[in-house]
């Protein structure tokens, strides 16, 4: 064993000086460096992006019933080592020594929030700060909005039930807020050592409790599995931030299986780059294993010694990987600081793990094929140069190397989809590539044909080549489409992230609006160059029965979690609307909309739209009759369609929408919304100053906040895509340079017969050219099949055909390819001719 | 040392079975040299190849020091090959990732040989190119390298030298050179020489001539007799 350790040494020593080992090395520090950054930033990057969005919840997870939670449930969370809050939240009035006003009163524990933070402000409407703190026991903290409603002051009593609480701060902002334009009543922050003497929560009362934790992801999904069996799906809901619907919450996820994707894809284009370079290390061995065996070493001893040089290498390539993952990481963290606040105090191991774990998977797998290739060389090589290895599979290559692809793609994704799609699509290409190299052959032979010119030449490699080295032509086209996929679902993505929150998206919302204001407002406003949204009409209503039977408790889509008994119903006053237009981020999943088309329903009764959570929630089918008290009125309607709404769209939606003509005798207020840029936020004032009776909502601070975290996730993926273009080009260029090694004969015996310069450059050239087309136009193919697939069945998006990318991708391939080829054609032309012979030799 | 009896090759081709060897039989004892010549294609080197055991015989028998080659599977003849065979190439097939030293070494190595870079360093002082032993193999000219080579060929005292066109690729200088060393460290390990060449004035610096011709055999009588009297 020693003398093939040190031979292997020796031989690997020897050639990593001389540079021959130049190509698979890089392509193995490339898989691992681009594996490693791609993967621990992005998992640095999600930690952050999912911090921002727990701070959306207060927690990692919340915990919603209509009871309270058994104390041992909460205990037991302990155990599974979380962290945990509570809160308790009801509706109730607040009362000051003259005034009333129906609040949302939140009692906390110490513990809140988790996540997040709350905001304060010096007075009403003021300057507003963050803090760390609560009220204490005995205190509360009131929303702006109150103080004018209740006439108090800080410092004041405000009543609440049988309770007495000191007013002891303005509360601005709390991490858990939600956003909803209606039943959105003034919130009181109190604690919950105080809600006892509230007496608010007694029997009848519409009581949520919410438990926040925070912890591990692993400890949490081990809690959740632990607490799930004991949960009651009537009274119980789990919340963590993946369940997150929010444009954040979506931009987050959708970022997620993008890295992902890149990381995948970057696993491909090491994987073809290390096939490529391991073929090529493989094709110029033969001579040395031929020898070898000729001089009597066995093959048992050949195999040790090109597996440990194989294992060298790895290593070598590993660690040189991990390295580069390592500098290049901290270079786009440096670089992204302002930005993103990825913290670095926390060392990820998982990345290391699987870039470790995929340099050495392709550093073997990949390599098999060609050592395989290279143990069967025959010693007669030795006398007879033309005899290749004794062994070709294209099944076992293609096999081999698809298997592990396959199996690394899915080992790291563990998502069995996204791996079928890519490995789908993979195939696809190839075979497509297989049946244009077929077609090219045949061009070949007609377009290659008459004197011989550069043309000519080029047509004549490529005829020669295109069957034997099929391989490298798909492998241009793979690392083509690679990149197109990632470009593509980049740009697609952030401009459907930025689609969520256009510029010019209302900041302000305004309801109240009568019908004699609303023109006034509109024309006041335009005035003062602001301009105003559609006015929706709203008239409250009572829903009072389904089909003839009366409901009786409760349930809005604030209060969800208050218990309940019998037929559910909206028994509080409700906000109806009447439209013939879908609103946006509405859509029908049943029936059809009654502004389409004629519906006939019976007389009397009007066709209505209902919100398909509230629909499953109340029970309500498809052409039910639904019952509305309006003033003194009884509205029936029957329901048409049933749609799937957007709550976390910045603009009002609605549970029922009811045709028009059922609307026209009612007298409603409006709403509206408009957008004001944040530095003009001092004109409001004046805006609303004609229309006291008017409610504003202000979630201008809300959407920059949104706006700010898209853009934040839109820049680190534009890094990602940045790595795995710099990556994609180095494979490249490593498959320019292992090609080039296949024409070095050719071009020396040309040279050698004297062809001029000028005449082999075109000719490389034009070879690199033809194939670049080729291989962009395969690539610009399978990008489509690709984009297809991944954005139907795994980004939820819209597909979309890109044909920009058909023209864009043969030509840069061709420039691409056509500019290394020629680069590396300058290399080896600026050898003289003895030189160049001898690097055959 | 070797006997061939009616050893064959065929080879299959697009056109089909395709006879490269007719059936041959001779002997050559131990430490004779015997040069093949032949014009291209007559089938010398097929010829080389099978009695190194670097191929396979179609048919017939071929004993190697008395051990039966056409028998052998790759792994024995291998072994065989590392124990009693040198050889020195047209293209001097050095392994151009090693040094001149480390070439040397190699069939040593191979062999498991502890003191084989002692060997080497002697063998290599003694073909003249001490001052050379770590370049590699592309900062050497053809003459060096063929004398790399030729010291390769020799470092592990092989009962049997098969050496085809040695001095094919060398100019005239160089080839007397290589001729002269190859004949003297002949000489003095004891060892039987197989030469494949197409220069006469190099076969008839060996003990007997085989010719080949399309792909068959013959000794020319007279021309042997002679090299026998003047050897003698």
């Amino acid at each position: 064993m020693s003398t093939v350790f040190s031979l292997a040494w020796r031989l690997f020593r020897h050639e990593a000086r001389r540079g021959e080992l130049t190509i698979i090395l890089l392509a193995i520090v490339l898989s691992v460096g681009a594996v490693l950054s791609l993967s621990l930033f992005s998992e640095r990057l999600q930690g952050a992006l999912q911090e921002r969005s727990a701070s959306f919840l207060a927690a990692d997870s919340q915990f919603r019933s209509r009871n309270p939670v058994d104390e041992s449930w909460i205990t037991e969370s302990q155990n599974y080592g979380l962290q945990s809050a509570q809160r308790v939240s009801t509706r109730s009035m607040a009362f000051g020594e003259e005034q009333m006003s129906l609040v949302d009163l939140r009692a906390v524990d110490a513990n809140y929030p988790l996540k997040g933070e709350i905001t304060i402000a010096d007075a009403p409407f003021g300057n507003e700060s963050v803090t760390q703190s609560l009220p204490e026991p005995g205190e509360a903290w009131l929303d702006s909005r109150l103080f004018q409603t209740l006439n108090v002051e800080v410092g004041d009593p405000v009543y609440i039930g049988d309770a007495t609480l000191t007013i002891s701060g303005v509360l601005s902002e709390i991490p858990d807020a939600g956003f909803s334009i209606f039943n959105t009543d003034p919130i009181v922050l109190m604690r919950t050592e105080d809600l006892a003497a509230t007496n608010v929560t007694g029997p009848g009362s519409r009581v949520s409790y919410v438990t926040y934790f925070t912890g591990d992801e692993s400890d949490l999904a081990a809690y959740y599995d632990w607490l799930r069996p004991k949960m009651d799906d009537e009274i119980h809901r789990w919340r963590s931030v993946s369940d997150d619907e929010s444009p954040v919450g979506r931009s987050v996820a959708s970022a997620e299986r993008y890295f992902l994707l890149a990381s995948l894809l970057a696993i491909i284009l090491a994987a073809v780059s290390i096939a490529v370079a391991a073929q090529r290390y493989s094709q110029r061995h033969f001579d040395p294993v031929a020898i070898m065996k000729t001089l009597g070493a066995s093959g048992s001893m050949i195999r040790k010694v090109y597996v440990l040089q194989i294992l060298f290498i790895a290593v070598l390539g590993i660690v040189l990987g991990i390295i580069m993952g390592l500098v290049i990481q901290q270079v786009v963290v440096w670089a992204l600081a302002d930005q993103v606040d990825v913290t670095l105090s926390v060392w990820h191991w998982r990345p290391v793990i699987i870039a470790v774990f995929t340099g050495a998977i392709c550093a073997l797998l990949f390599s098999l094929y060609p050592l395989l290739r290279l143990f069967s060389v025959p010693p007669l090589r030795v006398l007879r140069r033309d005899i290749d290895s004794n062994m070709s599979s294209r099944t076992l290559q293609f096999g081999a190397a698809g298997s592990a692809i396959f199996l690394l793609m899915w080992a790291y994704s563990q998502d069995l989809k996204i791996s079928a799609i890519l490995f789908a699509s993979g195939i696809a290409l190839v075979a497509g590539l297989l049946v244009m190299t077929y077609g090219l052959i045949l061009l070949g032979r007609k377009l290659g044909s008459g004197s011989m010119g550069a043309w000519q030449l080029a047509w004549a490699r490529i005829r020669r080549r295109a069957m034997d080295n099929s391989v490298q032509l798909i492998s241009f086209s793979v690392t083509i489409m690679l990149l197109l996929v990632v470009l593509v679902m980049r740009n697609d993505m952030v401009a459907q992230w930025r689609a969520q929150l256009p510029e010019g998206t209302p900041n302000y919302f305004l309801i109240n609006i009568t019908q004699a204001q609303k023109d006034a407002l509109s024309s006041h406003f335009e005035d003062n160059d602001v301009e105003v949204d559609e006015f929706y009409p709203v008239v409250r209503g009572r829903f009072v029965a389904v089909n003839e039977e009366r409901v009786n408790t409760e349930v809005t889509k604030e209060d969800e979690d208050a218990p309940r008994e019998g037929r559910d119903g909206l028994g509080r006053e409700a906000n109806l609307t009447w439209s013939n237009s879908l609103q946006n981020e509405n859509r029908v999943v049943a029936g059809q909309w009654h502004g389409d088309t004629d519906i006939e329903t019976p007389e009397g009764v009007y066709p209505v739209s209902v919100e398909s959570e509230v629909a499953g929630r109340l029970d309500i089918q498809l052409g039910d009759i639904l019952t509305f008290n309006i003033g003194s009125e009884v509205v029936n309607t029957q329901v048409t369609s049933l749609r799937e709404v957007n709550w976390q769209t910045m603009q009002p939606n609605f549970f029922f929408v009811i045709d028009p003509a059922a609307m026209e005798a009612f007298m409603p207020t409006y709403i509206t919304s408009f957008y004001l840029d944040t530095e003009r936020k001092s004109e409001l004032t004046m805006l609303l100053q004609p229309f006291s009776s008017v409610t504003l909502f202000d979630v201008d601070a809300r959407i920059n906040q949104l706006r700010d975290i898209v853009d934040q996730v839109s820049l680190a993926v534009e890094f990602i895509l940045i790595l795995v273009l710099a990556a994609g080009s180095l494979v490249l260029i490593a498959q320019v340079q292992a090609s080039m090694d296949e024409r070095q004969e050719e071009l020396a015996i040309l040279r050698t017969l004297g062809a001029k310069g000028g005449l082999i450059r075109m000719s490389v050239v034009l070879e690199f050219l033809i194939i670049g087309v080729v291989a962009g136009f395969m690539a610009a193919l399978a990008n489509e099949l690709s984009l297809f697939m991944l954005q139907t069945q795994v980004f939820q998006m819209e597909a979309s055909l890109h044909f920009e990318y058909w023209v864009i991708a043969p030509a840069a391939g061709a420039a691409v390819v056509g500019l290394l080829g020629a680069i590396g054609c300058w290399r080896l032309l600026s050898l003289n001719t003895t030189a160049l012979l001898r690097k055959m030799v | 040392m070797i006997t061939t009896k009616q050893i064959t090759k065929t080879v299959t081709t697009s056109e089909g079975q395709l006879q490269i060897l007719q059936p041959i039989s001779f002997e050559v004892k131990d430490g004779e040299s015997i040069a093949i010549v032949g014009a291209s294609g007559s089938g010398k080197s097929t010829l080389l190849s099978l009695l190194a055991g670097l191929d396979q015989v179609t048919d017939g028998e071929i004993y190697l020091d008395n051990e039966p080659l056409h028998t052998m599977d790759e792994e024995a003849r291998a072994q065989l090959r590392g124990a009693k065979v040198g050889f020195i190439f047209q293209s001097f097939m050095l392994v151009q990732s090693l040094t001149a030293l480390e070439n040397i070494m190699l069939p040593a190595e191979i062999a498991g040989m502890k003191d084989a870079k002692k060997r080497a360093q002697a063998i290599l002082d003694d073909v003249g190119l001490a001052h050379r032993a770590h370049h590699y193999p592309n900062q050497l000219s053809g003459g060096e390298q063929q004398r790399v080579a030729i010291a390769r060929a020799f470092i592990g005292e092989p009962k049997i030298l098969f050496a085809d066109e040695p001095t094919g690729n060398l100019d005239e200088a160089n080839s007397h050179k290589i001729e002269d060393l190859l004949f003297a460290l002949n000489k003095n390990v004891g060892t039987t020489l197989v030469l494949v060449t197409h220069d006469n004035e190099l076969a008839k610096k060996c003990d007997r001539q085989l010719v080949m011709q399309g792909g068959a055999l013959s000794e020319p009588a007279a021309e042997t007799e002679t090299l026998e009297r003047e050897a003698g």
